[in-house]
């Protein structure tokens, strides 16, 4: 176990860090202020993939420029999917402020039913971009970096500043922090909270579209990719604490590093029960995660 | 022997000071009245002689036994059941699936429990609502729901919390006459109220909380003509009670 | 149930009340259906699907006592492999018949999910449903990987394992034909429904449905939610556990992908939401419902159309949820109610819970919950 190989277990354990980071922000700031357990996330990365997919396949449009059409897209699907599904379980439930696990159910059916249709429609075959960028890579001495996946790193980075500053220093986003603080507090100042729901449910959707599509360079699209790295979004959540964007990106570093290097001890499908041993752990001792404000 | 020893008992959450140098003695058979103002630290008072939560220091005696670090479900065999200023009632269940929850307390048969609980609800005059689901009771109902769940425990103490919001004066005289009654046989109160003419009629001994300290102490009359007890909280209107 | 909408965490109200005395008969007719199905119907095939459904209803039953407990497990496929895997490897290595080694597994699963229920009950439903996904994968990883476990006992990793087949041994679990495995199946879906339903009644039942409700209200009447929550947990596992057993013996094959896999946690799940996941009858309503649907439904579209079934168990898993939140069960036995006052000429029971007084139904009736 030299050096190097660690030092490069490390930057590789970074990169896929950023990967998972990507994916995941979009749920913490879902379960941040909607508090749902939104259980589908990982049948929309899916689909955001094929969306992107498929947009390069009909029109040769790469995966990074289809990002201007499959965000907006994406947003309009989180804002029906909280409209249309998830609003009716809310008001149903109004007296529950804790996320009911109806929600929870539902979105895992959706889950299923997304993938099958997935399934259905698209068959089981792995499906892979062509792009120029996909195969480039850069030198960093000890260690070569993927193009693709040096590009999803910046990503998740970009991707947190982005939703921290819309949060931070536009309206829209002190009202979804406002709501996500107190919800009948926000309503009596005039928040009309369902709406924010609504749209903070189509931020994230867009921001795990966003990275869907920067993943399909270096990623093979199928139906089934969806379920193993929506089950790693809720660990990296849940590590890094739930409500918390930094802690998100921090969490998805984090768990993306532990993987790497454990897999450099034991083979790597064990690595992943390192993976739900720590997620286990961090919920039983310290649900708040590192840098979570939520209760569990 | 008392019944009830709390001696010195202190309890802060975060900066808020709730309890503080408390003490009190409660006698079997007595009807003790705890009145004070929002926030003076009754219902603190309350969960912690039902250990909802323990006191950062002091003691709680029960039958000369110490509380101290019990869960409140021990509290519960030992013989002290109380009632809950904000309702939890059961709502999923009827009136008498509610009670006969208390009634398995000491049985582990459904027939007792079952008849344990049909005569708690003929004391508290409940009976005719037996079959009702509690989520479609008034706040009142729940009152009394909970306080014939709490008999059914067979308790040797019951802590009262605000058992007569939301009657009216002749649905209050009717309460204060069953919990003499309920008294009478063997069950000491302690009762925390806003309403000071039924405290006044109902309570031998009256207990004045304000910011978690105890301020007076007293018979109703005592109490009623102390002036710091006028100046905290009873105003001068109780003054001729 | 007279207000719309019946919050998702609250148990179902009127499923308490299914034991009514018309009630009795009707689950004494279909009794006698299923006992003599196998003396008509002789084609394998469709006698399979009634095993499936049978060993469904089992499993979903075994599974809602957790539920009764208040929370939700999409993992219980870990303890049913546990089971299978257990017996099956007693069977291998020591020749244990699976009878005798169905209870090994039992108690082995009851003190697991003790084990795990203690420090995981303190997690509210959304975490603990996530924590048991988590336990169940990692356990699932760990048997795919491993060749050799601990003690040098062959797990044979993903190839999984084979029963050795004896032909018919019935002193071993192994038949030739489908029905006896249909007759224990249908003995099994019994005695879980069965145990089911006197839990209910009893002070257990009681006490888990006032822990759900209000967990502080019912330490404050002197229940030990802990204790009690790890009872039902117990009791689930180990009923979970004895149909691995039953599953490694009827397909006589058991690995880790499908028995020990989420598919199959959600499957379990499924059966017992759709029908009603805090209630007696539930679970097998939504077997009797389900698998014969997703069954079909795979054999026969499953080659040009996969994951059909699976979009179907989606589709039907997201309508129940929007629609009818406590399952089938209620509505049924709603229906049920309805069919029964005019059958015996009753006033009231119609179109919601039974009317308050009922001082012309049977003493025993009140305050019952079946």
């Amino acid at each position: 176990m030299t050096l190097e190989l660690l030092a490069s277990a490390f930057i590789t354990g970074l990169m896929l860090g950023g990967l998972y980071a990507s994916v995941s922000i979009g749920l913490s700031l879902i379960f941040g202020i909607i508090r749902v357990i939104n259980f589908a996330h990982g049948a929309f990365l899916m689909v955001s993939l094929y969306a992107s997919f498929w947009l390069w396949y009909f029109f040769k449009l790469d995966p990074y420029l289809s990002i201007v059409i499959i965000v907006p897209l994406f947003f309009l699907f989180g804002y029906a999917v909280q409209h249309l599904l998830i609003r009716p379980m809310f008001v149903r439930e109004k007296a529950l402020v804790v996320e009911p696990i109806g929600v929870l159910l539902l979105m895992a059916g959706f889950d299923i039913v997304l993938s099958n249709l997935a399934l259905l429609f698209f068959k089981s075959d792995y499906r892979a971009v062509i792009s120029p960028v996909a195969s480039t890579a850069v030198s960093l001495g000890f260690v070569d970096l993927n193009l693709p996946r040096l590009i999803m790193f910046f990503l998740s980075f970009f991707i947190a500043g982005a939703l921290y500053w819309l949060l931070n220093y536009t309206e829209m986003g002190i009202a979804i922090r406002s709501v996500g603080q107190n919800r009948d507090a926000a309503a009596l100042c005039g928040v009309n909270v369902y709406r924010i729901y609504d749209f903070t449910f189509g931020i994230g959707t867009a921001a795990v579209a966003l990275a869907g599509a920067a993943m399909v360079p270096f990623y093979y699209v199928n139906p089934a990719m969806g379920t193993s790295l929506g089950v790693k979004s809720f660990i990296v959540v849940v590590l890094g604490g739930l409500g918390s964007i930094p802690g998100a990106l921090i969490g998805g570093l984090l768990l993306g590093v532990v993987e790497s290097v454990t897999a450099q001890f034991v083979p790597a499908t064990s690595a992943v029960i390192f993976s739900f041993l720590l997620f286990i752990i961090v919920l039983l001792t310290r649900p708040k995660g590192i840098m979570g404000v939520l209760e569990v | 022997m008392s019944l009830l020893t709390i001696d010195r008992l202190n309890k802060r959450f975060g900066g808020l000071v709730a309890v503080q140098d408390f003490d009190l003695t409660v006698e079997k058979g007595e009807i003790v009245g705890l009145i004070g103002p929002n926030g003076a630290g009754k219902t603190t008072l309350f969960n912690l002689i039902a250990c909802f939560y323990g006191p950062d220091s002091g003691r709680i005696l029960f039958q000369e036994r110490s509380l101290i670090g019990m869960r409140p479900y021990q509290i519960c065999a030992l013989g002290i059941a109380r009632t809950f200023q904000v309702t939890k009632p059961f709502v999923n269940n009827t009136v008498l699936e509610n009670v006969m929850v208390g009634a398995f307390s000491r049985t582990g048969s459904a027939k007792a429990a079952r008849e344990k609980a049909l005569e708690m609800l003929q004391v508290v005059e409940f009976s005719d609502r037996q079959d009702v689901l509690g989520q479609e009771l008034t706040t009142a109902d729940h009152k009394r729901l909970e306080l014939a769940r709490a008999l059914a425990t067979e308790p040797k103490l019951l802590l009262l919390d605000e058992v007569m919001a939301g009657l009216n004066a002749t649905e209050k005289v009717h309460l204060i006459d069953l919990l003499r009654r309920i008294r009478n046989q063997g069950i000491t109160l302690v009762v925390v109220e806003h309403d000071m003419r039924a405290v006044m009629t109902l309570c031998e001994r009256i207990v004045l909380m304000h910011q978690g300290r105890k301020l007076v102490e007293g018979s109703p009359q005592e109490v009623a003509s102390d002036p710091q007890a006028i100046a905290a909280y009873l105003g001068e209107e109780y003054a001729a009670a | 149930m007279s207000s719309p909408g019946t919050g998702w965490e609250k148990g179902s109200v009127v499923a308490k009340r299914e034991r009514i005395s018309l009630g009795w008969l009707v689950i004494a007719a279909f009794l006698l259906l299923f006992l003599l199905v196998p003396l008509f119907l002789h084609d394998p095939y469709p006698l399979h699907i009634f095993v499936l459904v049978f060993h469904f209803a089992f499993l979903g039953t075994a599974w809602s006592l957790v539920s009764m407990a208040g929370q939700l497990s999409l993992g219980h496929a870990a303890l049913m492999g546990i089971g299978g895997y257990t017996s099956t490897l007693l069977f291998m290595e020591w020749g244990v018949s699976p009878w005798i080694g169905m209870w090994a597994g039992a108690i082995a699963c009851a003190i697991i999910g003790v084990v795990i229920g203690y420090p995981a009950f303190r997690l509210r439903g959304p975490y603990f449903a996530l924590t048991s996904i988590a336990f169940a994968e990692i356990l699932r990883i760990y048997v795919e990987n491993t060749e050799v476990g601990p003690f040098g006992i062959p797990l044979r990793a993903a190839m999984g394992l084979l029963v050795p087949l004896r032909g018919q041994a019935p002193a071993l679990f192994q038949f030739d034909s489908k029905e006896p495995y249909y007759y224990i199946a249908l003995v099994m879906m019994c005695i879980a429904v069965g145990l089911s339903y006197l839990i209910n009644r009893s002070r257990i039942g009681f006490y888990l449905t006032a822990i759900r409700s209000d967990q502080d209200a019912a330490e404050a009447l002197g229940i030990n939610s802990t204790k009690y929550k790890l009872i039902a947990m117990a009791i689930s596992c180990a009923l979970t556990a004895l149909g691995g057993t039953f599953y490694a013996q009827y397909f006589r094959y058991i690995n880790p992908e499908r028995a020990m896999g989420l598919g199959m946690s959600i499957e379990i799940a499924l059966v017992g939401v759709v029908g009603g996941w805090q209630t007696v009858l539930g679970p097998m309503i939504g077997s009797i419902l389900l698998t014969p649907t997703g069954e079909l439904v795979r054999a026969y579209l499953g080659g040009t159309y996969a994951g059909l079934h699976l979009l179907l168990y989606g589709l039907l898993l997201m309508g129940v949820i929007l629609f009818l939140p406590n399952g089938l069960n209620d509505p049924l036995v709603r229906a049920f109610r309805r069919l029964e006052a005019r059958v015996w000429g009753r006033a009231g029971g119609a179109g919601g819970v039974a009317p308050p007084a009922r001082p012309q139904e049977k003493q025993p009736q009140q305050g019952e919950r079946g």
